[in-house]
């Protein structure tokens, strides 16, 4: 298990409590997993993810991931319409593991409250919270 | 980890390799360590893996009346128990059977050995070295036997896999003689350098071993049993002989995939607070050939001869490598919808997959060309209806719902039960 000074969380993107990360692309947010929640999880060995077009509020369950050890929910960290999903992890949900900001990104989401985005915690406030775990 | 949690020799070894910890049967155990456990579960099917496994108990059982005490509490029966013929359990020789309660339900599987004439050792669930050894107490009345519980005295160490043999080679003084006559569920050697029996096996750094031909992976590979005292230096010298074979240390993920595909029971989840009946483990019974009645009286015998209406334990394998969730009690369907039993294990053997109607493993000789399997869900069900391999049901969790099929066998080729001389370097310049 990582140790909370081995985790990479990038200061770029901001965090939800449930361990996912959200990133800015222009009007868009993209959505993963974070180091932390790879790790505790294991290998991902599944990833089921929501069709492009649909719609979730914030904290709406988008899709699951299966790891060797459970099945764990995703949650959204804001509300919003699914604009992409990564379907690399179709034939590739190790990804997830092997590089969770990057090529195991899960969803691309156009928000539909960006008040949302505002209450999301940043990195130092989202390393706080795994300190408090 | 919880504070109450016990710990094994080799925890600050398992830390220190960033392993994922996790408490199981009141242990801070290893769940898997950085390369993963899917890497691990492949790694014993193709090579080698080696696990730490101090947390499971050990008993021992001496004096005149031990083989009436084990004949009394254990099901299987001593006095014919071994290989095809059924001969007596014999000096180096280790059987499976389980302890029930006087209503047939289990309070443990376990491995019995036999040390000597008057004298076993009993190897039980992580926690149930205390219990067994009360139980065992509680039976004894007027037979001469002494029990003793060594939980935690003893280390132990599993090296399963192909290349396990010829890893221990390495390691293991004179082994070409040791390796010598070592069928499936035999065992040489003693823990305790006292025992005249612990001069069989040495290894080079002349701790004594009490190595036993079993495992709960379904794979070839041995048990270690140890002093306690012993369990790192003989950890690490695995490691290093084992290096070139790229052995792998697993934890209790990797072992649970592996046992479930083989179609081993986890005791106090596949087997329980249930008469031991209609399951894939009844040849831990003492049936007569003709399966009609027991051939020996024993704890339980009675409870399950008039059982009524137990239920059936069946093992599956699904279509991919979805799984249900058992925590939040996964139900069973018919194929008309009707609710019909529960979910006992539901784990993914990573190393399976099907071609047609037919289950592969990445060590069948005969998979097709370029098979690279995702695995596949497997387990137990247990179901209040008679069902038959190739029947199918719907296991479903708050979650999904999954369409399974009941199997006899899950993962095939399975390399337990290979000959040891098949599997050991034939030279002693290959060592």
């Amino acid at each position: 298990m990582k140790e909370i000074g081995e985790l990479v969380i990038p200061g770029d993107a901001r965090y939800a409590e449930d361990h996912e990360w959200a990133r800015l692309e222009g009007e868009d947010v993209r959505i993963g997993i974070n180091d932390y929640a790879q790790d505790q999880l294991g290998d991902i060995v599944f990833v089921e993810l929501p069709q492009v077009g649909d719609t979730f509020e914030k904290g709406e369950e988008f899709g699951t991931v299966e790891s060797v050890k459970a099945v764990s929910e995703l949650y959204m960290p804001l509300g919003g319409e699914i604009v992409a999903v990564n379907e690399d992890l179709e034939d590739a949900p190790e990804l997830v593991n092997q590089e969770p900001y990057e090529g195991g990104w899960m969803i691309l989401v156009k928000p539909s409250d960006q008040a949302e985005w505002d209450d999301l915690m940043t990195k130092n406030a989202y390393l706080d919270l795994l300190k408090g775990e | 980890m919880q504070d109450s949690a016990k710990t094994t020799p080799l925890h600050g070894w398992h830390g220190k390799a960033g392993a994922n910890m996790a408490v199981f049967g009141g242990y801070d155990m290893p769940l898997w360590y950085p390369t993963g456990a899917k890497q691990e579960h492949i790694a014993v099917l193709t090579g080698a893996g080696i696990f730490d496994t101090s947390h499971m108990a050990a008993l021992t059982v001496e004096g005149p009346g031990s083989f009436d005490l084990l004949q009394r509490c254990f099901t299987k029966d001593l006095s014919s128990c071994i290989g095809k013929n059924k001969t007596p359990i014999e000096d180096g020789r280790c059987v499976y059977g389980i302890f029930l309660n006087r209503d047939g339900t289990t309070i443990d599987d376990a491995i019995v050995y036999r040390m000597g004439t008057t004298s076993y050792m009993i190897i039980v669930n992580a926690g149930m070295g205390g219990e067994i050894a009360v139980h065992l107490k509680t039976h004894t009345g007027s037979l001469e036997a002494e029990v003793t519980d060594l939980t935690d005295r003893l280390g132990k160490i599993d090296v399963q896999g192909p290349l396990a043999a010829r890893i221990l080679q390495g390691v293991i003084k004179k082994s070409g003689e040791v390796f010598q006559k070592m069928p499936y569920f035999s065992f040489k050697g003693h823990f305790d350098a006292s025992s005249p029996l612990s001069e069989a096996v040495r290894l080079t750094n002349d701790a004594p071993l009490l190595l036993s031909r079993t495992g709960y992976t379904g794979e070839f590979g041995f048990e270690l049993f140890m002093d306690a005292s012993r369990l790192a230096d003989t950890w690490e010298m695995i490691l290093d002989a084992g290096s070139d074979f790229g052995i792998t240390p697993c934890g209790l993920a990797a072992r649970d995939s592996l046992r479930a595909g083989a179609v081993l029971p986890l005791s106090h989840q596949d087997i329980g607070h249930w008469p031991f009946l209609n399951n894939p483990w009844l040849f831990a019974l003492p049936y007569n050939e003709a399966r009609t009645d027991f051939v020996k009286k024993f704890l339980g015998d009675e409870a399950l001869r008039t059982a009524k209406d137990v239920h059936y334990t069946y093992p599956f394998a699904g279509y991919d490598l979805r799984k249900v969730s058992t925590h939040d009690s996964a139900r069973v369907f018919d194929s008309l919808g009707n609710e019909i039993g529960v979910v006992l294990t539901c784990a993914t053997d990573m190393a399976i997959g099907r071609v047609g109607d037919r289950i592969f493993s990445i060590a069948s000789p005969d998979k097709p060309q370029d098979f690279k399997p995702r695995g596949l869900s497997c387990g137990f069900i247990k179901v209040k209806s008679k069902l038959f391999s190739g029947d199918s049901v719907e296991i479903r969790d708050s979650r999904r719902s999954i369409k399974v099929m009941i199997v006899d066998d899950i993962r095939p080729d399975r390399t337990a039960r290979r000959p040891l001389k098949d599997m050991v370097w034939k030279r002693e310049e290959d060592i």
